[in-house]
Formats: C-alpha cells, sequence, structure tokens
C-alpha cells in the first residue's frame, strides 16, 4: 500500500514542483523585503521567523500586515 | 485686479466658525504674510485658497486673465507635507510636475533645476522615506514650485525648523519674490517682518489688522513716553490733550503712555512744560511700540 | 501618470508579485488535490467495494467550480486585505493633499486606481484561472474551452463588481478595516443570498458565478443572464460615478491644529 502512493508521488513530481516553486519565490521575496525594510510593523525576527517557517501564508502575511505601510 | 481676492470668506466646521467673513486681496508680484496664533484660521483661510475646501459662504476670485481651474497657477506647501515614502525625492517632483501638466520632459528639466533651488541634488535619488524633517520641508517648497505657479501658498513653511533651517528657508523665499508671487502663514511676527510686503493678521477666524508692512510700521511703531508720577497725572495732561504733537495717549492713574510721532519735539514740550515740572516724577522713559507689542495685543486679547 | 504611479506603487510593494502567485497557487492546488484525492481514495477505498461508488472521481467542471469558490474567497480575502487602503489610506496619511492641489481631476484620481485595481485584480485571476484550466485538463478530463473562456469572463465581471465596491468603500470610509469588513461582508452577504434565494436574486451581481458554473456542466447560462449581466455592469458604472460624485464632496483637508 505504502509503496502504491511512494510510487504515485513520485510519478507526479513534476506537478508538485510548481507549487513548491512559487511557494519558494514568495517566501524569498518576502525575507529579501524583510530584511531590507527598516520600517516593519512589529519586531524584525518576528517576521523572519513567521515568513520561513508557515508555509506559504507566512509571507503572505507578512506583505499584508508587516510592511510599514505608506 | 488682484491675483487673488475673497469677500466675506467663511468657513464653518460644526458649530465652528474656523474663518469668519474674510476680505483677502493678494497682488501680484508680493509676498504677503498671514499672521496670527495656533487656531486662528491661517491653515483653513488657506485650504479654501487651494480648493481643498469649499467655502461654506463667500468668495474667491482669481485674477481673470489666469483662465481655468485655478490649481494649476498656485503651488501648495501643506503646513505638514506629506509623500508618497517610497519614491525618492526627484520621482516625486516629476510626478508633481506631470500632475501640473508638464510633459514628462519639461517636468525632468524643471524637477532638477527646482531641488538645485532648495539643495537637495545630493539627494534626490534617495527614498522620501529616509529624508529628515527639513529635507521634506525643502521637497516641499521643489514641488510646489515645480510648474512655476503664479502664486506660492506656504503653509508655516519655517514654523517646524531649527533656527539655521529657518534661516535658509526665509532666505530662499526672500530669492524666490523676485519671480513669483508669494502668500505664508506663520505665527512669528518676525518671520513676516523679514520677508513679506503685505500683512493680514488673522485671530479667531477674522482679519483683525492688515495694510504693508511700511505703513504698519508708520502706524504702530511710533516713539512712546512712559510716564510715572506720585500724583495724579490727570490735572496736567487736561491742559496738553488734544495738542497736535500728540498722537495717542493713555491714562491710568499714575501712569501715562503717550504716543507722539517726533520725540525730539515731544521731549521739550513735555520737559519745558512749567506744570510738567511740578510734578513729581518717578520713571520718565523713551521708547519705540513695535509691532511685536501690537501683535500681542492683538492676539492675546 | 496617476496611473503609472499606481502600477509603480505596486511593484514597490511587490503585490504585483505576490498577489498572482497566491492565485496561480490556488488554480493549481484545486485541480492537485482533487485528483490525489479521488486517486488515494480509489487506491485506499479499493478493499471495501461500495466505498468507490459514494467518492467519485470529480469532473472538470466541478474541479473549475472548485476553485472559482477558492478564488472567490481565499482570493479576495487577499485582494481586499490588500487594497482596502487604495484610497483610505492616503486620506489618512495626508498624501493625497499634495496630488488634489495640483490641477487633477478627481475623477481621473478615481479611475486611474479603479483601473489599476482591475488590472491587478482580473490578471491574477486570468492567470490563476489559466493555471487551473491547464492542471484540470492534465489530470482531470479535457473540457469545451469556449465555455471556459466565457465562464471565466463572467466570473471576471463578478470580480470587477467587488473591486469597484472596494475602491468605493475605500474613497468614502475612513478606516481601512471597515473598509474590509464592509466589503468582504457585502460579498458574502450577496453571495449567500444569491445561492440560498437565487429565485429573489436573479440581478444580484454574485448570480454571475452560478452562470458561469452552469456553462461548465451544461454548456449553457441559466436563464436571466443577459439581464443579471447588464444590470451588474450598470451596476459597476454607477458605483464608480457615485463613488467619484460623493468624494468630490467630501473635504480631503485634514484637521491640523
Ligand atoms: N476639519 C476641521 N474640522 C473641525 N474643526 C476644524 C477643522 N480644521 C480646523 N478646525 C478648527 O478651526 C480653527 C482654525 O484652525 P486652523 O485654520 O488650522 O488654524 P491655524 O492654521 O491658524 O492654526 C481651529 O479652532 C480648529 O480647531
Ligand atoms: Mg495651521
Amino acid at each position: 500500500m505504502n509503496e502504491a502512493v511512494n510510487a504515485l508521488q513520485e510519478l507526479n513530481w513534476g506537478l508538485i514542483a510548481p507549487i513548491l516553486l512559487l511557494q519558494f519565490i514568495l517566501m524569498i521575496v518576502a525575507l529579501f523585503d524583510c530584511l531590507k525594510n527598516e520600517n516593519l510593523n512589529g519586531p524584525k525576527w518576528l517576521w523572519i521567523l513567521v515568513i520561513l517557517f508557515i508555509n506559504t501564508l507566512g509571507p503572505i502575511v507578512y506583505f499584508i500586515f508587516g510592511r510599514g505601510n505608506r | 485686479m488682484e491675483l487673488i481676492e475673497t469677500r466675506s470668506l467663511s468657513k464653518r466646521f460644526g458649530q465652528h466658525i474656523a474663518v469668519d467673513g474674510v476680505n483677502l486681496s493678494i497682488k501680484e508680484g508680493v509676498c504677503t504674510a498671514l499672521l496670527g496664533p495656533n487656531g486662528a484660521g491661517k491653515t483653513t483661510t488657506l485650504n479654501l485658497l487651494t480648493g481643498l475646501i469649499t467655502p461654506s459662504t463667500g468668495t474667491i476670485e482669481f485674477d481673470q486673465s489666469y483662465q481655468g481651474d485655478r490649481r494649476q497657477y498656485i503651488g501648495y506647501l501643506p503646513q505638514y507635507p506629506k509623500f508618497y515614502e517610497w519614491m525618492t525625492g526627484e520621482e516625486f517632483v516629476i510626478f508633481a510636475g506631470e500632475l501640473a501638466g508638464l510633459t514628462s520632459k519639461q517636468a525632468k528639466q524643471r524637477t532638477k533645476e527646482m531641488l538645485d533651488l532648495v539643495g537637495l541634488n545630493d539627494n534626490s535619488k534617495k527614498k522620501i522615506a529616509g529624508y529628515s524633517g527639513g529635507m521634506k520641508q525643502r521637497l516641499g517648497i521643489a514641488q510646489a514650485l515645480v510648474h512655476e505657479p503664479k502664486l506660492v501658498i506656504l503653509d508655516e513653511p519655517v514654523s517646524a525648523l531649527d533656527p539655521l533651517g529657518r534661516k535658509e528657508v526665509l532666505e530662499m523665499m526672500k530669492r524666490l519674490k523676485e519671480h513669483t508671487s508669494i502668500l505664508f502663514s506663520t505665527h512669528v511676527l518676525h518671520d513676516a517682518e523679514q520677508v513679506s510686503d503685505d500683512i493680514f493678521i488673522m485671530k479667531d477666524g477674522k482679519v483683525v489688522i492688515e495694510g504693508s508692512l511700511t505703513h504698519l510700521q508708520n502706524t504702530y511703531q511710533k516713539p512712546t513716553f512712559f510716564i510715572e508720577a506720585e500724583d495724579k497725572l490727570e490735572g496736567w495732561v487736561e491742559t496738553i490733550k488734544g495738542q497736535d504733537w500728540i498722537d495717542q495717549y493713555s491714562l491710568d492713574g499714575k501712569n501715562l503712555t503717550l504716543t507722539v510721532d517726533n520725540v525730539e519735539e515731544a521731549r521739550k514740550r513735555i520737559l519745558k512744560d512749567p506744570m510738567f515740572q511740578e510734578l513729581e516724577i518717578y520713571k520718565f522713559e523713551v521708547a519705540k511700540t513695535s509691532l511685536e507689542d501690537l501683535f500681542m495685543k492683538v492676539t492675546e486679547s | 501618470m496617476l496611473f503609472k504611479k499606481e502600477w509603480t506603487e505596486s511593484v514597490r510593494s511587490y503585490k504585483i508579485l505576490w498577489i498572482p502567485v497566491v492565485f496561480i497557487l490556488l488554480g493549481i492546488t484545486q485541480p492537485v488535490t482533487s485528483y490525489y484525492f479521488a486517486d488515494i481514495i480509489g487506491q485506499f477505498g479499493g478493499l471495501p467495494e461500495g466505498a468507490v461508488m459514494d467518492i467519485p472521481i470529480p469532473t472538470g467542471a466541478e474541479v473549475i467550480t472548485a476553485t472559482l469558490g477558492q478564488f472567490g474567497q481565499i482570493g479576495f480575502l487577499v485582494l481586499v486585505l490588500a487594497y482596502m487602503g487604495i484610497v483610505a489610506k492616503e486620506k489618512n496619511h495626508g498624501t493625497q493633499i499634495l496630488v488634489l492641489v495640483k490641477p487633477v481631476s478627481y475623477t481621473n484620481y478615481l479611475t486611474a486606481k479603479w483601473a489599476h485595481l482591475l488590472c491587478i485584480s482580473l490578471g491574477s485571476y486570468a492567470m490563476g484561472y489559466i493555471a487551473a484550466v491547464y492542471y484540470t485538463f492534465l489530470l482531470i478530463e479535457k473540457m469545451v474551452i469556449a465555455d471556459l473562456i466565457y465562464g471565466g469572463i463572467i466570473y471576471g465581471i463578478w470580480i470587477a463588481f467587488v473591486m469597484t465596491v472596494i475602491l468605493c468603500l475605500s474613497a468614502l470610509l475612513n478606516s481601512t478595516a471597515f473598509v474590509a469588513f464592509a466589503g468582504l461582508g457585502l460579498t458574502v452577504v450577496l453571495s449567500l443570498l444569491s445561492s440560498l434565494t437565487p429565485d429573489l436574486m436573479t440581478l444580484s451581481p454574485a448570480m454571475l458565478t452560478s452562470h458561469s458554473q452552469n456553462l461548465y456542466q451544461t454548456g449553457q447560462v441559466g436563464s436571466g443572464f443577459g439581464l443579471n449581466l447588464a444590470f451588474t455592469l450598470v451596476l459597476i458604472i454607477g458605483i464608480l460615478i457615485g463613488t467619484i460624485y460623493l468624494f468630490h464632496k467630501k473635504e480631503i483637508a485634514q484637521h491640523t491644529t
């Protein structure tokens, strides 16, 4: 049974790759901006953790609430 | 025709009348100061002129020879200018120029000149978010001037600055006067005295005193005698009052304040007056009333 | 230049990047999870014979409909949160003063923002939609392209409507939180009412979503579509004009003393 599932995932790795790639882009851009930005709502280290460890949602939440607006 | 003329301009916010029947006339080629304490209604008046708010009653007329939307002839620096801080200083002034109808080439050219004028060339490529207060103030002046307006309106252009910055901006305004008409507000008389030709003093939404600086100085800066005596001065004052060397007098028991036109003559007259010599004088002082006294008197009461 | 300025702002705040990415992710995820779900259930469910019948492999129409459902929830949430301040923030900060003392018409100021909102939202949506269609074709089944295009456009008009409402709220209210709340609330209420009492809501813009669903499933829009579409377009233009009118009447100078 497990082998079957594994085989399935192996087969469709190409399908998942774009998702992972997009998530990765989101994370990198958010991280890049966060490190550069001096005008954040809240502590920088917290945002870095959020961006790194909360998949997809982390960077989005950062973009919406973390960047000091203006 | 004046550049801008208002007739019984009023603005009411709810119950509160912020501007109350103001008649301004701003002449072309002249620097006009709107002087008054905080809350006098200066900002509200300027906002009415720029069209950011609409008058409750009264009218604003712009020179007939400048047709159309009067905003195109006006450059405005708000009391607390707020910029898009993600832009660079240069981008913002270009943006402002394009909004005012310049082509992008003109806007670039004018922006360079303006940033030169206000001394921001070295920082023109920096994000506005990183600008200091003084730099933002100068950027605000640059964006107000970019489209060569006929009238530049500056709301408290120097109030937020330190003494050095104040001096710089006032110097800049003196240079600016050569090219364009200026209307600026301030709560400091000294600023108004330094650069303006015409002054309107506002208090509680009304213009209480107006005129050219020289006129105000001639009218209100007069030699004054302060006299204090042991006895009541009434008797003596009765004999001299109405004589033509006296401009004004105010008597408060044993204290007399005399405003005159000519010190020399007045001094002679007083000291040679036999009745005066009889008096037991405590204090005899000659001074000049300044506009400051006038301003204090007007704004404090 | 006002339109250009909005673009630059969205570029500098990375909105131009992350909003499309979110839509594309949503667009890919739905077909992929449906596919896996069906497949895994198929594998596991092989044992009890009856269970397979209970969980049919979704049709392409169902997957696309579900994707649009995601756009309508997470997608709207993201768009609204990203752009709730498009006017309100400039009003609260006072940045719009320096724009509006220049000889700029209030109409231009607002329509530039409106056009930008539509570009971003519809562009992101289009990318997400294309991704969803591509993955559905790949994993589930092929569908009629023309229906997908029409359906996509119909749903796009619903998005345009929601964005117009957001612009309106942002221009007329001061609190961005309230803009988001009212905007999302209105969207949810319209959607709910439209699905609960479709007979009463034939004109509601949210009905466009059910017309696009019909199109996927049967190749036909539901009855009353033409009127619904026309009414929504009229509403969009009406709200825009009303917003400009009311915004013009509102005074923009702030209280500073
Ligand atoms: N938007 C507003 N709403 C209500 N009251 C206001 C508003 N703007 C100004 N005021 C009031 O009008 C008066 C004049 O204000 P203002 O013109 O800003 O004075 P100044 O610029 O001379 O300091 C003040 O009492 C102020 O509280
Ligand atoms: Mg003020």
